[in-house]
């Protein structure tokens, strides 16, 4: 069975000494991985550590954990690992709250509305909203956070089976 | 074998005539109750003494038929009075008393299966008592059967589907004719579909009832009804309905056991090409197995149906008893 190939962006606690990141690449390399991009936030050196995000595409999750571990036995932690993957998701909402609050709520936890409709008849407002959702955990997540920040705010909130 | 049919509403009218017309080798109806008294003849009852209502009958006793069970008079109790939240009385004293006598249990009442599973099964454990329910879940739909026969070697990793047959009639309704959920839940009353008072279907009970005792008889979890999520249907309007047909979907009323042994019960949006989007009273379950991959299982869930997961169920127990040639 062919495994999906696994989009991520890895973000390492580089100390700010030449060679780091040559060797941080090379454990990726080692496990399969193929760099798309590279952000280095010297601005945001603390206590000596870079963070640096590095977005790569691993052929599976397994060397997507190999490479975890590579990069940690060189001495960098890696302090993230954030799915790039993106699905579609639609979700129908049901109240009578401000629908303004909702949409913050949405974009409040890194979801983005790529579509929407809105039914309105009297006091209650219906609306249709076609999710962008990283896959993964991270996507359940945030779903679930959604539909407790929705249920907050006094709507229902009917997602995808 | 000696069976006391306890419960003489749709079920069991429908049980006790199949007994005595034969259809279950072995088995003698001895005794027939309901909530004012019963009938007991140990040598078996005749057709024309049950009619429609057992008070008419000269031998009618008042008062409880338990007295059958501490007695002894049966070695089979058949319970089919109406699902009682939250007690899940009488059935529950019932069930429990049969077990610990060592007389063997089939019931269609969810209550009891739902609420006491674990307790229950203890019981018939240490008694050598039988305690089959297949009439609990998806009337006709061999679930609990499916699992003890012929899933045996796999393992269940989720569960989800449409349990209810009344709120299924009813989104149905307002996904085809674009009714209100008003009209369409009067619709379903007048039809005899839901009861005047249609609460434990629409706010979810049922269902979550229906899901614990496939959670814990099935996928051997051990749930209580206060860990299930339950969201009914009574908010979802003719606008949400109208929306998610417009994207190819609709909105059914779901309960499912997710992978992490998570339990809910809640409209969901459902594609109208998934296995499970099926309409009017219909229910259907997808069984998630880690080796043999997804079953989806469709079927009626209530009424006339269930009287052949009860047959089944009381077929077995004369089957392992030997009562089967007599």
């Amino acid at each position: 069975m062919e495994m999906p190939a696994v989009r991520v962006r890895l973000t390492c606690a580089l100390v700010d000494r030449p060679g780091t990141l040559l060797k941080t690449l090379e454990q990726i390399a080692l496990a399969g991985g193929n760099i798309i991009s590279i952000v280095h936030s010297r601005e945001n050196i603390t206590s000596g550590y870079v963070p640096v995000s590095i977005n790569v595409e691993f052929p599976d999750a397994q060397s997507l954990e190999r490479a975890k571990k590579g990069i940690e036995s060189v001495g960098v932690p890696v302090i993230g690992s954030e799915s790039l993957e993106k699905a579609l998701r639609t979700v129908i909402v049901i109240g009578r709250g401000e629908l303004g609050d909702l949409i913050r709520a949405v974009e409040g936890l890194g979801l983005r509305i790529v579509d929407a409709s809105v039914r309105g008849s009297g006091p209650e407002i219906t609306a249709r909203l076609t999710l962008e959702v990283p896959e993964g955990d991270e996507g359940e997540s945030a779903m679930a956070r959604f539909e407790g920040a929705a249920s907050s705010l006094g709507y229902l909130l009917v997602p995808e089976v | 074998m000696r069976a006391l049919v306890n419960g003489y509403g749709f079920l069991g009218k429908r049980v006790a005539r199949s007994i005595l017309l034969g259809k279950l080798p072995g088995v003698r109806l001895v005794a027939v109750a309901r909530s004012t008294g019963y009938l007991y003849r140990p040598e078996g009852l005749r057709a024309e003494e049950l009619g429609n209502d057992l008070s008419g009958s000269p031998h009618f006793v008042e008062g409880s038929a338990l007295v059958l069970l501490e007695d002894g008079k049966v070695d089979l109790l058949v319970e089919l009075t109406p699902t009682n939240l939250p007690s899940g009385e009488p059935a529950l004293t019932n069930i429990r008393t049969a077990l610990s006598r060592g007389i063997d249990v089939v019931t269609a009442n969810k209550a009891p299966i739902a609420l006491a599973y674990r307790e229950l099964k203890e019981v018939a454990r240490s008694t050598g008592a039988l305690l089959l329910f297949e009439g609990t879940v998806g009337g006709g739909i061999p679930l609990i059967s499916l699992r003890r026969f012929c899933l045996r070697g796999d393992e269940v990793l989720t569960i989800r589907g449409i349990l209810n047959g009344t709120t299924n009639y009813i989104l149905s309704r307002m996904h085809f004719e674009g009714l209100t959920f008003d009209l369409a839940l009067r619709e379903a009353q007048n039809l005899g579909i839901a009861e005047r008072d249609p609460t434990l279907d629409i706010e979810g009970y049922d269902t979550a009832l229906k899901l614990l005792i496939l959670a814990n008889a099935v996928m051997g979890l051990d749930r209580k009804l206060d860990d299930v999520r339950i969201t009914g249907i009574s908010r979802i309007s003719a606008d949400a309905v109208a929306l998610a047909k417009e994207a190819g979907m609709t909105i059914k009323l779901i309960g499912s056991v997710d992978a992490d042994g998570r339990l809910s019960v809640a409209p969901r949006l459902v594609k109208l090409n998934d296995p499970i989007c099926v309409h009017g009273t219909l229910n259907a379950v997808t069984i998630r197995l880690k080796t043999a991959g997804d079953l989806t299982l469709i079927g009626e869930g209530a009424g006339e149906p269930t009287v052949t997961s009860i047959l089944n169920d009381i077929w077995e127990v004369v089957t392992v008893r030997g009562f089967g040639s007599a």
